[in-house]
């Protein structure tokens, strides 16, 4: 290990509680940290804008994994096809592979891994139209195309979670169902029969602005304790949705016919914890933030071996000059009551959260510092032990927040991914891919043609290529 | 040079060993393919790299010449390639031929699934195979603007004079949803200047289009103020509200959702040319 920077945070300084006050320290090296590229050699001259990254891991091989973004097949658009990364080797090569059902892209996509055999699990808003389709693949490594198990209209932001029980895996899927009935379209799809079936399952009791946030967020611990969190839209005026933060929780799998009740708020008694009240969410679909939209950053972790420890981030607008700020905050008695902000980042978005079996949790999320055309994306894993009273900072990825101009929206994504497994976070992010090593403090590894003296990028023939944006693989070894 | 390629094919087409090729023409071939090259096969039941799954039907394919190729894709000549073929046992190792494919699997290497191919004649058969390829191409290529031609309700060339927010009539039970995959719908107003089918010069016609960013429309045709081309223009059966009004009159919009549906103003030539084609 050559350095390792512990930031003691509001630990060392009574002053600071913001994360921003922060006094900032050169990214320093892990040790253990890697950072891949997943554009393969043979897609050399690739320069698509491979935004809003996914990672999918089977849970008793840790060589096998699954990863997507909205990279287009490789033969065009007319292609039946869309495509998913593949590894065999635990992240340090991957594969592309032409086996989703859609028209050479998805609209959306997440994704998980089953229990033995491998089973991969997706849900994808599929091009063209957009319907709800969930997937399946008996062998994430066969080329064959998934297969569909599910579908229907009018869905946004499917989240494929995963647990596998005796020999069934349950499937919990995330959307937002605009057919839900009053409004209420905060929904999981669940499945116990390995995605044979599908249940809508509506989670919001409460009234709304006439629809729920776009990010519907299930998350499932080891002893079938199901969380979910979502936004509560309770009213939007212009640009500007109001909205609560809120947790619900079914304590044996959503195996019931009344399901996801298990968690009531004080306030009113009705099922869902309101974290967070009247917050403001900012609903951009254009470029606000490094060319990336904003509105919709959530995400849950649970600690999978003590299912009462649960941590929650989301973004908002806070009103002191951000344009929008990711908080985190826990609870360890089940969402029955929450700290206040752990952190606070001013900035940022696409925030993931995973708990290691130690206990220890990571927090990935992306943020843009400095101004115009000095602005960087910097793309960050922090790790706890203690609830953030301190905190391991690496440095990921920090690159130009302005180049290369959007292709599309997301520009890096709405959301990425963070996992754990054994020693290790695992993750993915999507980013400018210029070939410069000071934008990678933790080293980073291409598979496809590049040259790193001159910072460019190549083709096969050796040619220049412009600039993309890649998704990136990364593992950090979590905290002792 | 086209009535020798022609002969070529035909003679081809009907040696043993491409019977699977056999009821395709090249433009059929071409159609279904993006991945197109001469090579030599080198190996039978084999890969060129190990992430792909070798079967009796794989073959590894040394690449002579590439013809076709996405750019993104790194492919040039002396690299082989892992070829699943359509049957087993339909190349021997030796055999050279145009195969016809599309990618399959992308990593170390590049693996294609074959459509089919053509065996090779002689050293000279490169450059007529590279033009009768990208003939055929262009062949595909007019079928398929001819197709959508005719499906088309109104084809014109004109100019982009406003551009504004459509307003849709929407079902009263169904309210009006927040996504970031909402198409953003707006009307591009457009004089037209040459009506090459179903309009005339000096009309005016309104084609919807998505105008928000989301992925799920990055190709689908946007439309600017002053934006010159030719058009090819269906009537609107996407938003549900097929009316919408221009100067007081309700008239029928339009839409132009396919990359082919907005052409250069040049374009229109082209376009004339193949209507009258039989």
């Amino acid at each position: 290990m050559r350095a390792r920077v512990i930031a003691v945070g509001a630990a060392l300084c009574v002053a600071c509680k913001a994360s921003e006050r922060e006094v900032p320290k050169p990214p320093a090296k892990v040790a253990g940290a890697r950072v891949v590229d997943l554009i393969p050699v043979s897609l050399s001259g690739e320069t698509w804008q491979d935004a809003e990254p996914f990672l999918a891991l089977y849970a008793s091989n840790p060589r096998l994994m699954a990863a997507s973004a909205f990279t287009p097949n490789p033969g065009g658009s007319a292609r039946a096809t869309a495509p998913i990364f593949v590894s065999d080797d635990g992240g340090d090569s991957w594969t592309l592979r032409n086996t989703v059902p859609s028209q050479a892209m998805t609209a959306d996509i997440t994704h998980a891994v089953g229990g033995n055999p491998p089973m991969l699990y997706a849900g994808i808003l599929k091009v063209p139209d957009f319907p709800l389709n969930e997937l399946k693949a008996n062998d994430f490594f066969s080329p064959a195309t998934m297969t569909l198990q599910g579908f229907r209209a009018d869905i946004d932001q499917p989240f494929v979670r995963t647990t596998a029980v005796g020999n069934a895996d349950r499937v919990y899927v995330g959307l937002n169902d605009f057919d839900a009935p009053d409004g209420r379209t905060a929904t999981v799809d669940v499945s116990l029969d390995g995605g044979t079936t599908y249940a809508p399952r509506r989670i919001e009791t409460r009234n709304t602005a006439g629809q729920n946030g776009p990010s519907i967020r299930p998350v499932v611990a080891q002893d079938h304790t199901v969380y979910v969190a979502y936004f509560g839209w309770r009213s939007n005026a212009g640009a500007d949705v109001t909205s609560d933060v809120v947790v619900v929780r079914d304590d044996s799998g959503a195996t019931g016919t009344t399901p996801f009740r298990d968690l009531v708020d004080p306030s009113d008694h009705l099922p869902g914890r309101l974290v967070a009240t009247h917050v403001t969410i900012p609903w951009s679909n254009a470029p606000t933030l490094g060319q990336e939209r904003i509105g919709s950053t959530l995400s849950i972790a649970v600690d999978a071996l003590h299912s009462d420890s649960v941590y929650l981030a989301w973004a908002d607008r806070v009103g002191t000059g951000d344009i929008y700020t990711v908080h985190v905050r826990r609870s360890t008695d089940r969402g029955a009551t929450w700290s206040g902000d752990l952190r606070t980042l001013t900035n940022a978005t696409d925030a993931s959260l995973a708990v290691s079996t130690n206990g220890t949790v990571g927090l990935l999320y992306q943020q843009v510092t400095g101004s115009a055309g000095a602005s960087r994306w910097v793309t960050r894993l922090e790790q706890s032990r203690d609830g953030f009273a301190t905190h391991q900072d690496v440095v990921l990825a920090t690159v130009p927040a302005t180049t290369p101009p959007f292709q599309f929206l997301p520009y890096i994504g709405d959301y990425n991914g963070l996992i754990t497994r054994g020693n290790q976070f695992l993750g993915i992010f999507s980013a400018n891919n210029t070939p410069d090593s000071a934008n990678f403090p933790q080293g980073v590894v291409y598979q496809r043609r590049v040259d790193f003296p001159t910072h460019r990028l190549l083709d096969g023939s050796g040619t220049p290529v412009a600039v993309s944006i890649d998704p990136f693989f990364f593992s950090v070894p979590v905290l002792p | 040079m086209h009535t020798r390629s022609a002969i070529l094919l035909a003679v081809a087409l009907s040696l043993p060993g491409s019977a699977g090729v056999a009821q395709m023409s090249r433009a059929t071939l071409v159609k279904q393919s993006d991945i197109i090259f001469i090579g030599t096969v080198t190996q039978v039941g084999a890969v060129a790299v190990p992430e792909v799954p070798a079967s009796p039907r794989t073959v590894v394919v040394r690449v002579d010449q590439v013809l076709e190729k996405p750019s993104a894709v790194a492919l040039a000549t002396g690299d082989s390639v892992t070829v699943e073929t359509g049957r087993p046992g339909s190349l021997k190792a030796g055999t050279q031929a145009t195969f016809y494919t599309t990618g399959w699997i992308f990593g170390r290497g590049v693996a294609v699934r074959e459509v089919g191919h053509e065996p090779g004649r002689s050293p000279v058969v490169a450059a007529d195979e590279r033009d009768a390829v990208a003939r055929a191409r262009r062949e595909v290529n007019d079928a398929d603007l001819k197709t959508h031609i005719q499906r088309a309700a109104m084809v014109v060339a004109g100019r982009v004079e406003q551009v504004r927010p459509a307003e849709l009539a929407r079902a009263p039970a169904r309210p009006k949803r927040i996504s970031e995959h909402d198409p953003d719908w707006q009307e591009a107003i457009i004089q037209v200047e040459d009506g090459i089918k179903g309009a005339q010069a000096g009309e005016r016609v309104v084609v919807r289009f998505p105008g928000s960013p989301d992925v799920a429309w990055v190709g689908t045709p946007k439309f600017a103020v002053g934006q010159e081309g030719t058009f090819l223009l269906h009537k609107d059966s996407t938003t549900g509200s097929p009316l919408t009004m221009i100067a007081g009159r309700s008239v029928p919009a339009y839409t132009a959702l396919h990359k082919v549906d907005v052409l250069s103003k040049q374009d229109a030539t082209r376009v004339r040319a193949l209507i009258r084609k039989p």
